[in-house]
């Protein structure tokens, strides 16, 4: 059995279902993050664990105790709050020092962690400031030192990094993530955004419609999609729809592709796996291939997005910035490994 | 298009200047030398204060009021306060139902409370006494209480004590350490007003008031019925300047408009 | 939470003190009402409508009413009047002085009735500020009669009404849009145009929402009529309270009180109907 365990959760409110059977499994010392739209159930799995919230149906084991009707307060989870939600009449160290006084641990031990808690954030010298005197990425370190102090048995962090600016949000990520190592402490990690799930963390669940749609390493999730959905949300994904020739092959554009004829579905193809090349430069047997007609290219940056127009649609090829891109109006074929198709069913909508 | 227009802050200068009237006029005839009402006073004198400061049965219903609102402010919060922490963090059935019940005293006019008051008393002897008039008031401000602190209760981040949970502060110390706490600008502005409100209250006391325990508006209504000299000028001046002062520690606290609005 | 359970316990001191201190003593004021008051006028236990026939086959009750009714409307209209521009010019103002502003249009509220009817009786008295001014400038040569009779109560009704109806307008402003105003201007409207097409429909409920809460107050206001009428004017609220206590005849107090109320409520829901019809 894992260190913690969810099994079957389910939470509804009236008619609507927030939560709907989640099971999940997270090691001691592993970092696993809830990555859906707003809206999947994935805050509301995280406020069930810490107690915040009742499951309606379902179990969560930590280290082989049942800790499903156990109250908030008798958790030991530290949370950190999307608001950060500090304690606006308490000073930064007092803030620190709040989970510690409820534990009553002796004054003395108190300061000592208290100091251990500023100094592992970075904040040392912090501690007599109100929180509103502080920036939000300072804050957020509070909120994190005040959660790690009271050494919870799993870390849970909402959305934990939304309300910072990009440059800062970066930086935290390395830290967080660094800090979760160094301690070893088991993490769950909610957010909305791939590229902080797929930094931070061992392993991704992918929550949607109050499901877990897909768990798996980063690799697994961003090159094996197991749903339309994941292959959708996470990453930017080339749908081109499916459809058949005279002899029931699968085409698209009305050019042969080489998979499995399915009715009813498209073709999934990341741009980055995706190349450009000559038409003249034969098909290999491993590849498939497309040939269509530049319509636009956009440099952003690190790489140089390419537009392609075909018989029935649009694909964009995305190129590392410094290799030439073709010009526009030039006829191109568009050729990638075979391995990188999925084909998914279209949703009955 | 911006601000208010001319023509329309001329206007509200108009109405402001009759909102303001009787309060002016009233500061002004405090001074008056006159043994009546003349307006403008033909002078000016401190005499008025000078025969307030010896009106034996005006100082005495002053300090009756003032004892009257302290306690009943206290029992008031006591009695609202958990009700309103209640109303606002609770969930359970019926929790709206109570809530309209807890403040429909306020929409009913103090007039038939008052009456309904003076019946139920009158077989028990409490007319004319201090617990008479102490419950007599809390009918106003026990809903008012409810009223103003559900809301401020309510209006407090869910977050931060969802936080003080997580670190393990039981439900009960979660209320003592942090929502009080949070809560305490608006649990003064609520005492203030509470004060303010049973220090006022003058038509459920003339009903309940008697000989024996008359609260000062009681007495200010007597006198004013009966003669007509600038004592009360006088008076109204120094409740002006005390209002004056609570308000402006309300308005500090929480804001006026938002505390007394529904 | 387990112990969000426990927290409804809260509410029982509260119920309970509402439910001796309140609902109890309203049944009681109901109870008398049936009440009869004998030929010595003593009250006699009963439960018969005899205090409600006699009390409204008589005159003096439809002549309260009547009283009443047109005292309220005609106070409550002065107070629309003079509380609409006030609410707009806050509402709109981008001022400093706002809150401030706020603050003193909301300060008769806070301010003990007594002290705003005195500051009444030296303005509108025989030697009071209006009669003194128009007696130096020659305008009159006797003092007008301001104060003790209708003239006085209405105005001191009107005046103590005020921050209540500046409130509710400030609350159903909330509809009025700056961009809708601003949009009108750019079609050419003028500003008065604007105020006519624009402004004051969107306001209708807000207006009927107020004009129900002024109505209310000033039907149940006591201290202004008895102080402000001197003894003269007679409406249902001081015939309540004189019943009540000069008389002692509790059965008729209660039936006045009553039917009181239930005019009260049928206005309540009158403006509330108005103004449900006018935010469609």
């Amino acid at each position: 059995m894992s260190y913690l365990e969810l099994a079957g959760l389910q939470k509804r409110y009236g008619n609507s279902v927030a939560v709907d059977d989640v099971s999940l499994s997270v090691e001691q010392g592993e970092a696993v993050a809830l990555l859906g739209p707003s809206g999947c159930g994935k805050t509301t799995t995280l406020r069930m664990l810490a107690g915040l919230i009742e499951p309606n149906r379902g179990t969560m084991t930590l280290d082989g105790s049942e800790i499903t009707k156990l109250p908030a307060h008798k958790r030991n989870m530290g949370y950190v709050f999307q608001s950060y939600a500090l304690f606006p009449h308490l000073s930064v160290g007092r803030n620190i020092a709040f989970g510690l006084e409820e534990r009553g641990v002796s004054r003395g031990e108190i300061d000592k962690r208290v100091q251990e808690g500023l100094a592992l954030v970075r904040l040392g010298g912090l501690e007599q400031r109100r929180p509103k005197e502080l920036s939000g990425g300072q804050q957020q370190r509070v909120a994190l030192a005040r959660a790690l102090v009271i050494q919870p048995s799993v870390l849970l962090l909402d959305e934990s990094l939304s309300n910072l600016d990009a440059k800062l949000r970066d930086a935290m990520r390395h830290e967080i993530r660094s800090i979760q190592r160094t301690l070893g402490i088991t993490t769950l990690f909610v957010t909305h955004d791939q590229v902080e799930a797929l930094t931070m963390c061992d392993r991704i669940a992918v929550m949607h419609r109050g499901r877990i749609a897909q768990i798996g390493s980063a690799e697994d999730i961003y090159d094996r999609p197991a749903t339309r959905f994941v292959a959708e949300f996470v990453g930017r994904a080339n749908v081109l729809p499916l459809a058949r020739d005279g002899q029931g092959r699968a085409t698209v554009w009305e050019q042969l592709v080489p998979v499995e004829p399915a009715e009813n579905a498209d073709l999934f193809v990341r741009p980055q796996r995706m190349r450009i090349v000559p038409v003249s430069e034969p098909a290999g047997g491993d590849t498939a291939r497309l040939t269509g007609r530049v319509l636009r290219s956009v440099f952003v940056g690190d790489h140089v997005e390419v537009l392609v127009e075909g018989a029935g649609g649009q694909l964009t090829v995305e190129m590392p910035s410094g290799s030439a891109a073709p010009a526009e109006g030039t006829e191109v074929a568009v050729v990638w490994p075979r391995s990188e198709s999925r084909v998914f069913a279209r949703e009955a909508s | 298009m911006t601000g208010a227009g001319r023509v329309l802050s001329s206007l509200a200068a108009l109405v402001y200047a009759m909102i303001l009237a009787p309060i002016v006029v009233v500061v002004m005839l405090s001074f008056s030398a006159d043994s009546f009402i003349l307006f403008p006073p033909s002078g000016y004198s401190l005499r008025w204060f000078k025969q307030l400061v010896g009106n034996g049965p005006l100082l005495a219903a002053l300090w009756l009021s003032v004892r009257i609102a302290a306690v009943v402010t206290l029992l008031s919060l006591a009695v609202g306060v958990p009700a309103a922490l209640a109303l606002a963090k609770g969930r359970f059935h019926g929790k709206d139902a109570l809530a309209s019940f807890f403040v429909a005293p306020l929409l009913l006019p103090t007039l038939i409370t008052g009456l309904a008051l003076l019946l139920f008393f009158s077989p028990l002897k409490l007319t004319a006494t201090l617990p008479g008039l102490v419950l007599g008031h809390m009918t106003v401000t026990v809903p008012f209480v409810i009223r103003m602190m559900t809301t401020a209760l309510a209006n407090l981040p869910d977050d931060i004590e969802a936080a003080a949970a997580t670190l393990g502060a039981t439900p009960w110390r979660v209320v003592r350490r942090v929502t009080l706490p949070l809560a305490t600008p608006g649990l003064i502005a609520c005492a203030c007003l509470s004060f303010l409100l049973s220090f006022d209250e003058t038509v459920i006391s003339l009903f309940i008031a008697g000989p024996r325990a008359s609260t000062l508006p009681v007495e200010m209504v007597r006198y004013v019925e009966g003669r007509t000299d600038p004592l009360i000028a006088a008076l109204s001046v120094v409740l002006i300047v005390a209002t004056l002062a609570v308000v402006l520690v309300v308005e500090r606290l929480v804001g006026v408009a938002r505390a007394v609005g529904k | 939470m387990t112990a969000s359970r426990r927290l409804p316990l809260l509410l029982i001191p509260a119920t309970l003190f509402l439910l001796v201190v309140y609902v109890w003593p309203s049944l009681g004021l109901f109870r008398n009402a049936f009440n009869e008051v004998g030929p010595t006028g003593a009250m006699v236990e009963a439960w018969s409508l005899e205090t409600a026939r006699t009390t409204f086959h008589d005159s003096f009750t439809f002549e309260l009413t009547l009283n009443s009714l047109w005292l309220s409307a005609v106070a409550t209209l002065i107070a629309l009047c003079l509380a609409y521009p006030v609410s707009l010019f806050l509402f709109r103002t981008d001022s400093r002085f706002r809150g401030l502003l706020a603050v003193v249009a909301i300060m008769p509220m806070l301010v003990s009735g007594v002290v705003r009817v005195f500051g009444w009786l030296a303005i509108l008295g025989d030697r009071g500020l209006v009669n003194t001014t128009l007696q130096s400038l020659g305008l009159i040569s006797a003092p007008l009669k301001l104060v003790f009779n209708w003239t006085g109560v209405t105005i001191g009704l009107a005046e103590s009404i005020m921050p209540y109806m500046i409130l509710a307008l400030l609350a159903g402003f909330g509809r009025l849009d700056r961009t809708l105003e601003e949009a009108a201007r750019s079609l050419g409207a003028s500003p008065f145009r604007t105020f006519r097409r624009v402004i004051l429909p969107l306001s209708l409920p807000a207006i009927a929402l107020a004009a129900g809460l002024g109505f209310v107050l000033s039907m149940s206001a006591y201290i202004t009529p008895k102080l402000l009428g001197g003894g003269r004017v007679f409406v249902l609220a001081t015939e309540i309270f004189e019943q009540a206590t000069t008389n002692t005849n509790w059965p008729v107090a209660a039936v006045l009180a009553i039917y009181t109320l239930v005019l009260l409520l049928a206005l309540l829901v009158v403006s509330n109907l108005v103004a449900r019809r006018l935010q469609r």
